[in-house]
């Protein structure tokens, strides 16, 4: 569903790239859902969902003018909705950071994570047990569409490190779904 | 001949990808546990998209209309006293041109500090190439509008982080000029002024690229 382009009126569009509010609201009730079920599975909390819709949809409208519009107007939402969330992202994950004896670590990597469960989860539960990086890996490219390319470049990594991290999480799907 | 080898993940995400190797394809001819697991990758993949949809527990339009306006205003605002803030400091560098040095004004937190009654800044040959740098920068811009290339969604975000740098020097410049601050305050800000706007000009004209396009960053997001 996140990956369905939801065609909008190009007299609407062309109203919100003059900056008119009424069609800049068409455009948000157009997409919003889209947009925070994409924050909402990158980030996997409410909060942060709603602050990526936010964000998103007010870089949106400042920056609409500048969609020129040889491309999806959802696809371009949606590389505005990926930034925001890998920002909130990152952000989030510098203030996991603890400082010990000088030396920065994870919360991931003194025990934080929930325990193993003990039998088969469905995949809704599995996905919120990844860890954020892997999970974001596995949403953009098995539901988005984006290739490994795109993942590494939108993470500042490489196309390989998106490959290792898709496979982290299918082998981990494997053990708790199975 | 059997490859004894189950494939590894990697391999079988390749596979189900359609970039699989000859050798994947030919255990998979011969393997039928490897078969399974690919068959496993293709249904958790057609599961994961068909999962339903978190809505939105409640509407933000409000919150994000009202921060449109908000920056509205601010661009109006800035546009507005910019100008005033170059041709007074214009102005100032022609009448004020060998006047007595005057008190700094400090910058402290994005604030300048007041400076003595009856001082002016005064305007020197620096001032006065950052100005007219910064005034040709803006013409550049304004005389293009119509040729900017659609841009990537990152690049659009760091189209805005720059305007919104700049509207910030322009408060700054307009409140220094107000309370009349030393000279070397306003260089250092028309200096920046002139060099993100250098930055923004740069990527507006220059790095503008098809939405489709790749963009190529040098920052990591994962630092």
């Amino acid at each position: 569903m996140s990956s369905d382009a939801l065609v909008l009126a190009d007299a609407l569009v062309a109203r919100a790239r003059a900056g008119d509010l009424e069609a800049l609201e068409s455009v948000y009730r157009a997409y919003r859902t889209q947009v925070y079920n994409l924050g909402r599975r990158i980030c996997g909390n409410e909060e942060d969902a709603e602050d990526v819709l936010q964000d998103t949809f007010v870089e949106v409208c400042r920056s609409i003018r500048r969609y020129r519009g040889d491309g999806s107007l959802w696809g371009w939402i949606r590389q505005v909705a990926v930034s925001k969330a890998l920002m909130l992202l990152r952000r989030e994950r510098n203030r996991s950071r603890r400082t010990v004896s000088g030396e920065v670590i994870s919360l991931e990597l003194i025990g934080t994570n929930p325990p193993e469960p003990t039998g088969p989860i469905d995949l809704e539960a599995a996905l919120g047990r990844l860890t954020p990086v892997t999970r974001s890996v596995l949403w953009l490219h098995d539901v988005e569409g984006y290739t490994h390319e795109e993942i590494g470049e939108m993470m500042g990594k490489t196309a390989s490190f998106s490959k290792s991290q898709l496979s982290r999480a299918h082998k981990r799907l494997r053990e708790w779904l199975d | 001949m059997v490859n004894l080898r189950h494939l590894e993940m990697h391999e079988l995400l390749a596979e189900r990808d359609g970039e699989g190797s000859a050798h994947a394809q030919t255990h998979l001819e011969s393997c039928e546990d490897c078969r399974r697991e690919l068959e496993r990758l293709f249904r958790v993949r057609a599961e994961l998209k068909a999962l339903p949809a978190f809505t939105p527990p409640r509407d933000l339009w409000t919150n994000v209309a009202a921060d449109v306006s908000q920056r509205r205003k601010r661009r109006w605002w800035g546009a507005g006293t910019v100008g005033l803030a170059a041709a007074a400091a214009l102005t100032g560098f022609i009448l004020l041109r060998g006047g007595e040095p005057i008190t700094p004004g400090p910058v402290v937190d994005g604030t300048v500090a007041p400076v003595e009654e009856g001082r002016v800044a005064e305007a020197t040959p620096d001032l006065e190439l950052y100005i007219n740098r910064s005034r040709e920068l803006e013409t550049l811009l304004q005389t293009y509008p119509t040729q900017y290339r659609v841009y990537d969604a990152p690049t659009a975000i760091a189209v805005s982080a720059l305007e919104d740098r700049i509207l910030i020097l322009d408060g700054m410049i307009h409140e220094s000029r107000q309370l009349g601050v030393d000279r070397r305050v306003l260089v250092n800000l028309w200096n920046e002024r002139t060099a993100t706007l250098e930055t923004l000009v740069g990527i507006q004209l220059g790095e503008a690229r098809p939405v489709d396009t790749p963009v190529q960053t040098s920052t990591s997001v994962w630092r």
